[in-house]
């Protein structure tokens, strides 16, 4: 008997797998009848195990937000994010990359009012993702920027570990996750309030750390390869406030020297002197 | 031993995440492990660092589900480059994937589909493994998969076309008996023809594994014990052939010592070869 080709059948049964309800019409013309199951049961097979394979490997990554939104509306929105994204890759380690970006665009009926939080979430928990599969660096030895002169401090940028993660949130995205871990239940989701959490590792843990905005503007433009000189140029005149001037002056130091012992970079470089 | 001089290594485990602690803290007493070959591309970060501790320990055997080795597009040379060099890496004694196709036109199904059996599968196949092996300098084990349709258009058996697959594309065989007993099952064949079939010289590798029974049909699910009739599965092919056995749990993963026990209940079926 001559049937479908290797190629055709194989877009058909992929199409058929993966794709609409529709895509799957006509399976007889593929697929013989089993002992106990007809094409339409054997075909299902296939079908239900891609979606609940796939599904699960988005709660791996991403449990607080399943927790957050309850098994059946996160499968809802997992399904409609792997047909927007089907996998392309030989492994799933990358899959859910997309999914906070998705959590903004997909339709309303799937997030509601409940997609700006969730976007963060899902960029949080993404963010231990990255960091877990990201190279490390041996943390930076201090004594580098002890050794040199005060004025030359200024000309220093860091190369920041690339198992560094610094996220802006408009809620306050970190206290509610490490709430929803330490609780069986997920407290209630927080109204807008911004807050700023930096991801990293240091040897085989992944980090949190909840930063201050004063640590955000410092933090940030120096992971973005800034040098100190022009970090602290900038934030100056936007110091308003004692209590601000009194933070960045008497932490500052020990600010380098934690970030410096946790691996946040990979080397320092001066750029000129 | 088989036609490839590739070693007995005894009764391995897969590797799997939840056991990584227990395994650098008390370094247990496994002949071998086998590793997901996927779970280590396209990271450098800690599941890497477990993976080098147990390379520098034990014996180690890449096992992949992403060579599509039966797919129409073409061989996708990025991921071999990446196998060939996670097998330096860990100084695997082999590589293994599965006699299936995953995904066509750039979309992966992540599952391992049933081929048609069919003369031209078959030649495609053969030049594909072909290409593998030169690309590896290693000869390519295949695993019979465990399947829940056949195609209409199917001319041969599963084991006539692994047989002769082996055969012409000179590569080894990774036999799975649980897999042999979940498809003779959902297909109706007999587990014994299948095994008859088998070149024995060729099987450098046996998997043993639990499963889920729907009633209508069983689903290759690697969770919990192995069943007696597997074992005895397992007995008939030690019978016939020397090859190293591992246990695969998958779900629902027990701690170490439990999955340990369960593969070593492998002795009381490897037979005189052991």
């Amino acid at each position: 008997m001559t049937g479908p080709g290797l190629r055709d059948a194989q877009l058909w049964m992929l199409s058929a797998i993966t794709g609409a309800e529709a895509d799957a019409a006509d399976p007889e013309r593929f697929i013989k009848p089993g002992p106990r199951m007809d094409p339409a049961a054997c075909l299902d097979v296939y079908r239900s195990a891609y979606r609940a394979r796939l599904v699960e490997c988005l709660v791996d990554d991403y449990p607080v937000l399943a927790r957050t939104l309850g098994a059946e509306r996160f499968e809802a929105l997992a399904v409609a994010y792997l047909d927007r994204f089907p996998s392309s890759s030989p492994n799933l380690n990358g899959f859910g990359a997309r999914l906070p970006g998705y959590c903004r665009e997909a339709p309303p009926a799937l997030l509601g009012p409940l997609a700006p939080f969730a976007s963060e979430l899902a960029a949080l928990e993404w963010s231990l993702v990255e960091v877990l599969h990201a190279r490390a660096s041996e943390p930076l030895d201090v004594s580098v920027l002890e050794a040199a002169s005060p004025l030359h401090w200024a000309t220093a940028r860091f190369v920041a570990s690339h198992a560094v993660r610094l996220l802006r949130f408009e809620h306050p995205v970190d206290a509610y996750y490490q709430a929803s871990l330490e609780r069986d239940r997920c407290p209630d989701v927080p109204g807008p309030a911004p807050s700023a959490t930096l991801v990293y590792r240091t040897d085989l843990r992944v980090w949190r750390m909840t930063l201050t905005p004063m640590m955000t503007r410092v933090l940030e433009p120096l992971l973005a390869g800034e040098t100190i000189g022009d970090v602290l140029e900038a934030i100056e005149p936007s110091i308003t406030t004692e209590a601000e001037a009194a933070e960045l002056g008497g932490q500052l130091t020990v600010w380098f020297r934690d970030w410096a012992a946790a691996g946040l970079f990979a080397r320092v470089e001066w750029t000129s002197g | 031993m088989n036609r490839f001089s590739l070693p007995d290594l005894g009764i391995g485990l897969g590797l799997r995440t939840p056991h990584y602690a227990h395994i650098v803290a008390h370094q247990p007493a496994v002949d071998w492990f086998e590793i997901l070959s996927e779970n280590y591309m396209h990271t450098e970060g800690r599941p890497l660092h477990y993976l080098d501790w147990v390379a520098e320990r034990y014996p180690v055997a890449l096992h992949g589900v992403s060579l599509s080795i039966g797919s129409t597009d073409p061989l996708d040379r990025v991921y071999l480059e990446e196998l060939r060099a996670l097998r330096d890496r860990t100084r695997a004694r082999w590589v293994s994937d599965h006699l299936c196709w995953t995904g066509v036109a750039g979309k992966n199904s992540h599952d391992l589909l049933p081929l048609p059996y069919t003369e031209e599968s078959l030649r495609h196949v053969i030049a594909r493994v072909k290409q593998v092996q030169d690309f590896l300098e290693a000869p390519l084990a295949l695993e019979n998969p465990s399947s829940y349709l056949e195609h209409t258009s199917s001319s041969l058996t599963e084991w006539a076309f692994l047989g002769e697959l082996a055969r012409e594309a000179d590569c080894a065989i990774l036999l799975d008996v649980n897999n042999i007993y979940v498809s003779a099952y959902n297909h109706g064949f007999s587990a014994a023809t299948y095994l008859a079939a088998i070149p024995w010289d060729r099987v450098v590798q046996i998997h043993v594994s639990g499963h889920t029974n729907h009633g209508t049909h069983i689903v290759d699910t690697h969770i919990g014990p192995v069943i007696d009739p597997v074992w005895e599965l397992l007995r008939e092919a030690r019978s016939r052939c020397d090859a190293s056995v591992l246990l695969e749990w998958d779900a629902e993963i027990p701690d170490f010592e439990t999955t340990h026990a369960e593969a070593l209940k492998a002795r009381a079926f490897l037979g005189g070869r052991s």
